[in-house]
């Protein structure tokens, strides 16, 4: 389809973990990702939320051909890019750029501000040297920092103003899509605000398509068009942003927005909070069946811990992997906890069509 | 209104460091007071001070501060005490937890060992009572199967149940005031959501009262019931956590709330505060955030503010000279565009 | 941890091979013919093809290198020394404990000196002793070894006559024939070689147990410790030095163990007949056996410390788990 600008289909990413003494033999695996399938459409912000060890960011190097996936096909623009040679990918890393976290270390401290942001037109051989400083002024100019300060070093820079450099680099070749992974996780509230309205400001002024990766709910509401929530490899939940904070789905997703901090302390106290229990478990060794059923307030034994759950849809391009899902929302602690008798594809299947 | 003697009393504090690009005025007379049992709010960005001010108040910071003002931990004043006697305020009536739980353990030392160093610098009782007093607070703080992680390296535990041993640790001496300097910043949301629950739990059973530093401002909204806004080494404004948030009374704190992205509202477009908050090297002349307010006149450039009480409270205070009139509106329009 | 364990000596096998095999190849490119050199000074083409047989060189380099494995791992045995028809085993056993007393004794020395020196430069930067400190890393590292030895001789021995001018004395059964003998002789003999060999080493230490210091001092875990209230030594004790000391240690293996090949300078100013003395004659006399002896022992002396180190550091390190 055209509308859709990358199609990630199954893709997993298994690292092997491997023991012996000379020969060594796999005899397990960290699966990072494990099965993630999503679309994204040209022109929009596709966020992507959750926590540490959830495969966010492994995912979106396999989307960037930086890790190559274990399984799964990867379409960008309409082309499989998933088994691509280094050379083939060459002319397609043109249209997919990524902006990091880090504005301290993703920039090479010894190279100068423009040749960083114009590294990649060289490399690409787009324009003569004269046409690439020019460009890369222009860039600095469009990104808010002064074109003058085309020969200064990153340590000259604040964060906020690195990661404005982290972004000119990656428009410079005109890309189609950029992943953004935790662009602004490292910055101060008031400079965050910046970076995200400069965000939204080059998609509407150049088209452009954004994966926004982050653990921070409140950023991904603001700036993303529909959102994925990710648990320990696997895809939790996929909806439209309002939709997904409005009304969830998947008890994680409820749970994750229930622990967020509000700035508003009475509605905070009026909040009923889903406090989950333990921590993230183990990649190597993720539960059987749903990956989410030992800490899910509303596991049903002997169905969540058996199969894992397919995805179902709640209309529109919502969908959530959960046999049990959160009937509305807000709800209280108590309703939450509270099992519904039939799994919902029963319960779907005895609706009248 | 309680009329009796704050437990924590910091007054016009200055902490300044000498460097070889000159002299850094990290904390620029600030003063604030905690009651026991109370939790006070420390909110700013980088490099405001939050952190410095409670580094001063332990005496943690290097040789090369020059530190002066007071801060009266019950009538004492703790930047004039003698090493020793720090040392023996530290861990135990006042106690700290830091930021990075990864790294504020000692990796090579079992925990069990860590928790009992902090039990027999303050107590004279043996070893192996003060294992039995480490393994309760393991408990406490709800770390599973305590007996057995008890004699388990850091590296052996995942960041949110390091915060929790940090957590034991420092109030396995029943301090009267812990201080947790941006506790839940390097944790994971539902992580965090845990910790702070622990330490409002922990709270109401110990009596402990607690400075929270944080910039996240959601944080304090939870736990807070005191806040103090700090910006370039110095208080802006200061007040009760509801009163503070119904009626924000700085341009500072505007910008602040204005430029959270809000989850239960829609926002058309995050308010930015231009630039970014000045070198501590050579601060602006009189208010120090004049060159990013867009109400700042004449008079800001020339003058210090002063904190003055906000009218109708007797509790909130605020350094700002815009009239009354302009702030009751500007707070408003701040507060309508976050509920919209 | 075993599995490590034997992983690593697998290697030192594969390690093993390749160095005495480099070692032969090298010995064999070099352009000189050893039988010439056993034969004598007016030997006939006859007695040098008769030289070449009883040495075993009108064998194949392959052919040599093998019997020369088939002798060390069978017989135990490092074969006879082409100079003096001796047991190259016997050789070396005697060279050992002078290089061993050397190395070791100096290495004591050198950790005395820049174990205290490099925590309290670490503690006290930019004071005068920090600052004396480092003006004597500087001279440390940049004077020759040999300059060192030989100034040292000079005024010692020679010009004060204070302490002996070069020479080995035995601690137990000294030979018969000797000038010294016993601990007293031994210690004194020694005090200039291990002060020549010392300086070079206590300058490298003192930087870096002093860097390793000042990083520990800044770490999170140390603030910490000072938050609960813990007393400066106490902290130093407990919290500094057992984490700055982490790649001190490490370091310190190594080298001791390449230092035990032979500290060639060192030995041969001062007349100690150890190994470094016996590496330097017997490749000036092509006396292949020897050679090989010294770099067997070298070898097995680097692979030996340096397992020691890494095993040493897992269990100092609990971080470190060795699978």
């Amino acid at each position: 389809m055209n509308d859709e600008i990358l199609v990630v289909d199954n893709v997993k990413k298994h690292f092997p973990v491997t023991q012996g003494i000379v020969l060594k033999k796999q005899v397990g695996a960290v699966k990072a990702v494990d099965g993630v399938s999503f679309a994204v459409r040209r022109g929009e912000t596709l966020g992507v939320v959750g926590e540490s060890g959830c495969g966010k960011s492994t995912m979106a190097r396999c989307i960037m051909r930086l890790l190559d996936p274990t399984d799964g096909r990867i379409v960008f623009d309409g082309r499989d890019i998933s088994r691509l040679s280094r050379a083939q990918m060459r002319p397609i890393r043109r249209d997919m750029m990524m902006i990091f976290q880090d504005p301290y270390a993703s920039l090479n401290p010894r190279k100068r501000v423009g040749f960083i942001v114009g590294e990649a037109l060289e490399v690409h051989k787009m324009g003569t040297e004269a046409e690439v400083k020019r460009r890369v002024q222009e860039l600095l100019e469009v990104v808010g920092l002064n074109p003058e300060h085309y020969n200064r070093f990153p340590h000259e820079f604040s964060g906020g103003q690195r990661q404005r450099i982290g972004i000119a680099r990656a428009l410079a070749v005109n890309p189609k899509l950029i992943v953004c992974d935790e662009p602004v996780s490292a910055l101060d509230v008031s400079v965050q605000a910046q970076i995200l309205n400069l965000l939204k400001d080059l998609q509407s002024d150049f088209g452009l398509t954004y994966i926004f990766i982050a653990h921070d709910l409140n950023v991904v509401r603001y700036i993303s068009d529909r959102v994925m929530v990710m648990y320990l490899g696997k895809m939790a939940e996929f909806a439209d942003s309002k939709e997904l904070y409005a009304s969830p789905k998947h008890p994680y997703t409820g749970a994750l927005l229930s622990a967020v901090p509000i700035p508003n302390p009475k509605l905070g106290r009026a909040r009923h909070q889903i406090v989950l229990e333990g921590d993230v478990p183990n990649p190597i060794n993720p539960p059987s069946g749903c990956v989410f059923h030992p800490r899910c307030p509303r596991f049903k034994e002997g169905v969540c811990d058996v199969d894992d759950p397919p995805a179902f849809s709640f209309g529109g391009s919502h969908q959530a992997k959960c046999y049990y899902p959160l009937e509305r929302w807000p709800m209280t602690v108590e309703e939450i906890e509270r099992r519904p008798a039939e799994r919902l594809e029963q319960a779907v299947a005895a609706l009248p069509h | 209104m309680t009329t009796a003697e704050p437990l924590l009393d910091v007054r016009d504090l200055r902490t300044a460091f000498l460097t070889d690009d000159g002299i850094v005025g990290a904390v620029d007379g600030v003063s604030f007071s905690l009651d026991a049992g109370r939790t006070l709010g420390i909110v700013g960005e980088s490099g405001c001070g939050k952190s410095v001010t409670n580094l001063t108040i332990m005496g943690l910071n290097p040789k090369t501060a020059r530190v002066s003002g007071q801060a009266l931990l019950r009538g004492e004043d703790l930047l004039q005490a003698a090493p020793r006697r720090l040392r023996e305020i530290r861990g135990n009536e006042i106690a700290m937890i830091f930021q990075d739980p990864m790294t504020s353990l000692n990796p090579v030392h079992r925990i069990g060992d860590q928790l009992v160093e902090a039990v027999l610098l303050h107590n004279d009782i043996s070893h192996a009572e003060a294992k039995a007093r480490a393994l309760e607070s393991l408990e406490e703080v709800g770390i599973p199967q305590a007996a057995r992680r008890i004699d388990d390296y850091p590296h052996q535990f995942s960041g949110g149940m390091r915060q929790r041993v940090m957590i034991a640790m420092a109030l396995i001496n029943d301090p009267d005031v812990l201080i947790a300097d941006e506790p839940t910043t390097a944790l994971d949301v539902t992580t965090q959501a845990q910790i702070i629950s622990l330490i409002a739990q922990l709270q109401k059973e110990h009596g402990t009262a607690v400075i929270i530093i944080t910039h996240d401002l959601g944080v304090v909204a939870e736990i807070a019931d005191e806040i103090v806004v700090m910006y370039a080494a110095r208080v802006v404004e200061r007040g009760p956590v509801d009163e503070l948030f119904e009626r924000p009374s700085h341009p500072y704190t505007w910008g602040l709330l204005g430029s959270l992205p809000r989850l239960e509202a829609d926002v058309e477009r995050l308010a930015q505060i231009p630039g970014q908050p000045p070198s501590l090297l050579a601060p602006p002349r009189g208010c120090r955030f004049n060159p990013r307010c867009p109400y700042a006149f004449q008079r800001c450039h020339d003058e210090d503010p002063t904190l003055i009480k906000v009218s109708g409270t007797d509790d909130h205070v605020q350094a700002c000279f815009l009239d009354e009139g302009t702030k009751a509106r500007e707070a408003a329009k701040t507060l309508s565009a976050a509920a919209a | 941890m075993y599995r490590y364990i034997v992983r690593r000596l697998l290697w030192a096998c594969v390690l093993f091979i390749a160095v005495t095999m480099f070692t032969y190849v090298i010995f064999f490119v070099i352009p000189a013919d050893p039988a010439v050199l056993a034969a004598g000074r007016s030997a006939r083409p006859a007695d040098v093809e008769r030289a070449r047989i009883y040495l075993g060189l009108n064998h194949s380099v392959p052919y040599q290198y093998g019997l020369f494995l088939k002798r060390l791992v069978v017989d135990q045995s490092l074969g006879r020394s082409f100079v003096n028809r001796r047991d190259v085993d016997s050789m070396i056993s005697e060279a050992a404990p002078v290089t061993a007393s050397l190395v070791f004794g100096g290495a004591i020395l050198w950790m005395l000196l820049a174990v205290p020196i490099g925590v309290l430069s670490a503690l006290r930067p930019r004071s005068l002793l920090d600052r004396s400190a480092m003006v004597f890393v500087l001279i440390g590292i940049s004077l020759p070894v040999v300059w060192i030895g030989l100034v040292l001789q000079f005024l010692f021995g020679f010009k004060w006559g204070i302490l002996p001018n070069a020479g080995y004395c035995n601690v137990f059964n000294p030979p018969t024939g000797a000038t010294c003998g016993g601990p007293v002789d031994w210690f004194t003999h020694l005090i200039l070689p291990w002060t020549t060999f010392a300086i070079l080493f206590t300058a490298i230490y003192v930087r870096m147990v002093r860097s390793n210091t000042m990083d520990t001092l800044g770490e999170d875990y140390v603030r910490t410790a000072r938050a609960k209230g813990a007393p400066p030594n106490q902290v130093l004790r407990k919290h500094v030095l057992r984490n700055a000391m982490l790649p001190v240690v490490t370091m310190l293996g190594m080298d001791i163990g390449i230092a035990l090949g032979g500290a060639i300078f060192t030995e041969y100013i001062f007349g100690l007949p150890g190994l470094g003395r016996l590496a330097v004659q017997s490749v000036q006399n092509f006396d292949l056996p020897t050679i090989m002896g010294v770099v067997v022992f070298s070898t097995l002396c680097i692979i030996v410390f340096n397992l020691i180190v890494d095993v040493l550091y897992a269990f100092i390190d609990p971080r470190i788990r060795l699978e």
